[in-house]
């Protein structure tokens, strides 16, 4: 990790780049800075913090948030009174480290790579000096990300929503969406940032978390919430009484008095209101800051003319330059998970250009040998976290810390900032080796997040990694019972009286690793999935792909252009021949899969084709099996009516030149079919575009005709807006309509019908006369999604898709490991999105497939021979078939039966450690005894 | 294409994009340098509060 | 003073444990009185352990996973 630089030359070809980096000076010393603070306290000058986006204040040294990575501070030299005038030096004289160096230089370093990544990232649009929002004129006028801050407890304002001006709570806020999107007059930006709607709920949202009574309004234009889960979510935010006004703001005026905000604006009726509010937050857009310009002007990549890195559907993270990918916002609008996949399809694009160099650079992380501990006499170190104020400000730490020192067989306690930080690791490190720790207690957030880095920690100071336990003080405590600080406090006390009499009892566990079958199964042979089995095929690893059909393509076939107007046919034909051709992939069509049993790293899957079938191993795999076409249920005269399609209909008639469609002059498009419905609540995220798209080859091959489109929220997100305003200027007709309100349609003459939508300008309802009516119709799951939940065990979700491990951070992966998931599967999605997340399925699960052996957790079930007597009882209860029964000869010639446990496949749920009558078998880590050890901590209180 | 193919990554911006191409590459075996531009990685994630649609925290 | 119940909860990492860790990031607030223990599945709290709990002076038991 190379901080403070940035890239100023890139040579070279793909597989071997030479990289100039430019190091800006740090001026401290991260191998001998400690974090202590000391510099800041003492550093006179106060500086805008850019992290608490200015509204606050830090040091000219300083370090730029809480939990940054490195913990280490920096001086900012542009600040810094030393380095600008040569007088000062105070950090210096107090650091107790010796970190400070005035004398540091930009350092100029030469890389040797293989392939790079550009990740940038965005920069929110600055509505600095636009008359008409008043930003930085009117102090209670603010921006989202300043909003950000301002809800965040660890912000300027500990979270507490109150307003710039004068410090009031806030009762009464507006949100004012598109500021700096989709407006080339007050922008350069005609695009969709994509996220604002959906950000502007979440902090709504927030908002009224914080302030009961808060009146909460979102002016807008389009609520964009076509992502995953979001409709639902704006669904939850009506129900919560946020207001949302479809409309333009005029103007922004303040209240002279109060320094409340005057707000104009005409409503979708058409009448001019006018309002009060106490804060106003404008919904800036994302556009790529000069630096990441920069960035690409020196590794010579392309960027379009909405200073976004252009690239085509098909390969969504390549750049113009051969070997440089892009991922994340600096390829357009996006939100996170979009970014998350992107990020890991980049990694799998950059690293299957050097599969062949695969290991040839890294190391794997040497730790000391283990301590043998088993037998000293136990000494516990409790480190307790302050979480900043999270723990800290609730709970009373310092009382706990004496307290904990009172607990039997502690030898050690400790409090920290922040117990996760790295600098707090290697105190860790320390105490262990000096004070002849050989238990440790972390009394801090959760287990779920952060055992794992503790458990690392004990390792590299040569501790077993099981010898460890966390008191959970902080989701479970300090966060439940803020109004109880007295109570929180005694409860932190049990808490870690609990952990002190667990980890006394535990005992070292050895580590456990499985081999790893390095090949992989691709279920379903649509787009999504013929590129992720070549993904993994020019990685190098053979793989099997299941088909259905006896075609590939899946619904790709039915599309004709993508929304950047790509054919997608020609691509379907390119990608069929490469995995025809392929030796490493094994293609099963009119396939499909039967059952399957295993883990990560072992999966035995059967494929089924008609009488036969066939059980393949494989160590990862992924799902790809796509979804289908809503078919309307007699709405709008479907299946009635000869002059009504569904989207897909349409465009394959008129490709085939049906002569409806020849002599068809004019044209309704009817969104939402089967979408944002209450059997539907979500947004099919692909149908506003298509329509758009359709209506301007409509109205480009006959300028005559006319075209409406009836919507409810034109939802072209990111640069697809370009599409929207096209169709505009060509004369296509939008007409917004209500879900209350639907349009209706009537058969008028032979071959025209009547549509009757209501017009909201007009406040009368339109009759159309056309001669086709198309239907924007849903994206729903399809039947296999159901078995392959069931054949796998996966979690759906609500909608009947499959259910990510987490919806940010995790947008390819099932919770279970070693299974992936890419495509309509997931959610409905546009072709370029489904090839980056098959692409990002594929690198995970080549980080997976990577390494020769896994290692597993080393809580799993054990058996106490001694106690044993082979009842078998716990093989019926194990849900993963991983005990076995044996039977082994005692000397005497006496047969003795008991079970056994396959650690690969035992989960360590320990129901067999519940069923078992004679204590003939536990978990390790969670024995009956150490269960009961806590249990009785616990009402020892 | 070269024909001496290094086995290593370089990634220009520590935001979770970086992030997570980072962890992947390296856990698929290759060696990966992370740029940063600032002082510390997280980028523009680290600054929000909580995140959409399951409100769970960013940090 | 008012009865103060000791409740002592068993609690699967994977469902329970960490619905217990979303309640404190929604900050939702609920009574003090319940001690959880941490389990891999709450199908391994043996009936044995559940009735020590009690005998060691839970005033009420929760198992949920």
């Amino acid at each position: 990790m190379i901080t403070l630089a940035e890239i100023t030359d890139v040579t070279g070809e793909p597989g071997n780049f030479q990289v100039e980096v430019t190091r800006r000076p740090r001026f401290v010393d991260t191998e001998k800075c400690i974090a202590c603070g000391l510099c800041a306290e003492k550093c006179p000058k106060k500086v805008d913090d850019e992290y608490n986006e200015k509204i606050s204040k830090r040091k000219a040294v300083y370090i730029p948030y809480a939990q940054a990575v490195p913990q280490k501070y920096a001086i900012d030299a542009d600040n810094c009174i030393y380095l600008k005038s040569g007088k000062c030096g105070a950090c210096e004289k107090f650091c107790p480290a010796g970190a400070i160096n005035f004398e540091d230089k930009p350092q100029t370093v030469n890389l040797n790579v293989g392939a790079i990544i550009l990740s940038p990232g965005f920069a929110a649009f600055d509505p600095t000096g636009i008359r008409t929002w008043g930003y930085g004129e009117f102090k209670n006028v603010i921006t989202a990300m300043e909003m950000e801050r301002i809800l965040s407890a660890s912000g300027p304002t500990e979270g507490h929503l109150v307003r710039p001006s004068d410090k009031k709570e806030v009762k009464r806020i507006a949100f004012i969406q598109c500021v700096g999107s989709r407006d080339l007059n007050k922008s350069r930006n005609g695009y969709c940032s994509s996220v604002c709607c959906t950000y502007a709920i979440k902090q709504a949202m927030m908002a009224k978390d914080h302030v009961k009574d808060l009146e909460a309004s979102i002016f807008f234009m389009d609520m964009r919430t076509h992502g995953k889960e979001f409709e639902r979510y704006y669904e939850r935010a009506k129900g919560l009484g946020i207001e949302f006004k479809r409309c333009r703001v005029h103007s922004l005026e303040p209240v002279s008095e109060t320094s409340d905000i005057y707000f104009r604006y005409i409503d979708d009726c058409g009448r001019q209101l006018e309002t009060q509010y106490d804060l106003v937050v404008l919904s800036v857009g994302l556009c790529t800051p000069p630096s990441a310009m920069e960035l690409a002007y020196h590794a010579g990549v392309e960027l379009n003319e909405n200073r976004f890195v252009e690239s085509s559907s098909f390969d969504p993270v390549a750049t113009s330059r051969p070997g440089v990918f892009s991922c994340g916002a600096f390829s357009g609008p996006k939100d996170i998970p979009q970014t998350v996949m992107e990020a890991s399809a980049a990694a799998a694009d950059a690293t299957r250009l050097l599969a062949g160099a695969r290991n040839s650079l890294t190391r794997t992380k040497e730790f000391p040998p283990e301590i043998e501990v088993a037998s000293d006499e136990v000494r516990i170190g409790v480190f307790i976290c302050h979480c900043g104020t999270n723990i800290a400000g609730v709970i009373d730490v310092e009382r706990l810390a004496r307290y904990a020192e009172t607990l039997p067989n502690v030898a050690h306690v400790g409090r920290n900032l922040f117990t996760c930080s790295q600098d707090t690791q290697d105190i860790i490190k320390n105490a262990i080796r000096d004070k002849g720790l050989n238990r440790v207690v972390v009394a801090a957030c959760t287990p779920r997040t952060h055992e794992p880095l503790f458990r690392e920690t004990l390792k590299s100071a040569g501790l077993n990694e099981y010898l460890f336990d966390m008191a959970n003080i902080r989701n479970q405590d300090s966060w439940v019972h803020a109004a109880e600080p007295e109570r929180a406090t005694e409860k932190a006390m049990d808490l870690v009286r609990m952990s002190v009499a667990k980890v006394g009892l535990l005992t070292p566990l050895p580590s456990i690793s499985v081999p790893v079958n390095q090949a992989a199964l691709v279920i379903g042979g649509g787009i999504s999935g013929m590129v992720s089995a070549l993904e993994l095929a020019d990685h190098g690893f053979h793989v099997s792909l299941v088909e259905k059909a006896n075609v590939l393509g899946g619904q790709a076939r039915h599309l004709f252009r993508t929304w950047k107007g790509e054919l997608i046919e020609p691509a379907l034909q390119e990608l069929d021949a490469r995995v025809r051709s392929n030796p490493l992939i094994t293609l099963h069509l009119e396939s499909t899969v039967g059952s399957a049993e295993g883990f990560v790293g072992n999966f035995k899957s059967t494929i089924v084709r008609g009488k036969d079938s066939r059980v393949v191993e494989h160590g990862a795999t992924i799902i790809a099996t796509g979804g289908q076409g809503y078919v309307p249920e007699g709405e709008y005269l479907f299946g009635t009516s000869s002059r009504v399609f569904t989207a897909i209909e349409f465009d394959k008639l008129r490709m085939v030149g049906d002569r409806r469609m020849k002599q068809a002059k004019n044209y309704v498009f009817i969104q939402c079919v089967g979408s944002r419905c209450e059997e539907r609540m979500y947004c099919s995220r692909v149908c506003c575009t298509h329509s758009v798209q359709a209506a301007i080859e409509l109205k480009e091959s006959s300028p005559a005709g006319e075209v409406f489109v009836l919507y409810r929220d034109m939802r072209t997100y990111g640069q697809r807006e370009e599409l929207y305003r096209k169709a505009r200027e060509k004369g296509v007709v939008f007409i917004h309509y209500e879900a209350h309100q639907m349009p209706k349609v009537r058969p008028l003459e032979p071959r025209r019908l009547e549509v009757e939508v209501f017009d909201h300008i007009l406040h009368e309802p339109l009759r159309i006369v056309t001669d086709i009516v198309v239907l924007a119709t849903a994206i729903t799951p399809n039947a296999a999604t159901a078995e392959l939940a069931d054949i796998y065990k996966l979690p759906v979700d609500a909608d009947g898709f499959f259910q990510e491990a987490h919806a940010k951070l995790r947008p390819v992966d099932f919770a279970a490991d070693g299974i992936f998931m890419a495509g309509l599967a997931h959610c409905p999605k546009p072709v370029d999105e489904s090839i980056a997340q098959a692409k990002a399925a594929a690198g995970r699960a080549v980080s997976v497939l990577a390494g020769s052996s896994i290692d597993l957790e080393a809580t799993k079930a054990t058996v106490v021979n001694a106690n044993c007597d082979g009842c078998a009882m716990c093989l019926d209860v194990c849900p993963y078939k991983a005990i076995s029964l044996v039977s082994e000869e005692e000397a005497g010639g006496k047969r003795n039966a008991r079970v056994e446990v396959n650690l690969a496949q035992c989960k360590g749920c320990g129901l067999c450690q519940a069923t078992c009558p004679k204590d003939g078998i536990y978990v390790a880590g969670f024995s009956l005894e150490q269960i009961a050890a806590q249990v009785e901590a616990a009402l020892a209180g | 294409m070269s024909e001496q193919v290094k086995g290593s990554v370089l990634i220009a911006g520590g935001g979770i994009a970086g992030m997570q191409a980072a962890l992947d590459a390296a856990n698929s075996g290759f060696y990966v340098y992370l740029l940063e531009r600032r002082a510390a990685i997280g980028g523009k994630m680290a600054q929000l509060d909580k995140t959409f649609p399951t409100n769970d925290c960013a940090m | 003073m008012s009865f103060e119940p000791k409740i002592i909860g068993f609690t699967c990492n994977w469902c329970s444990y960490a619905a217990a860790d979303l309640a404190g990031v929604s900050r939702m607030q609920y009574p003090h009185n319940v001690r959880l223990v941490r389990v891999m599945c709450s199908g391994m709290v043996h009936p044995r352990v559940v009735s020590q709990a009690f005998e060691m002076g839970a005033d009420g038991v929760l198992v949920m996973g």
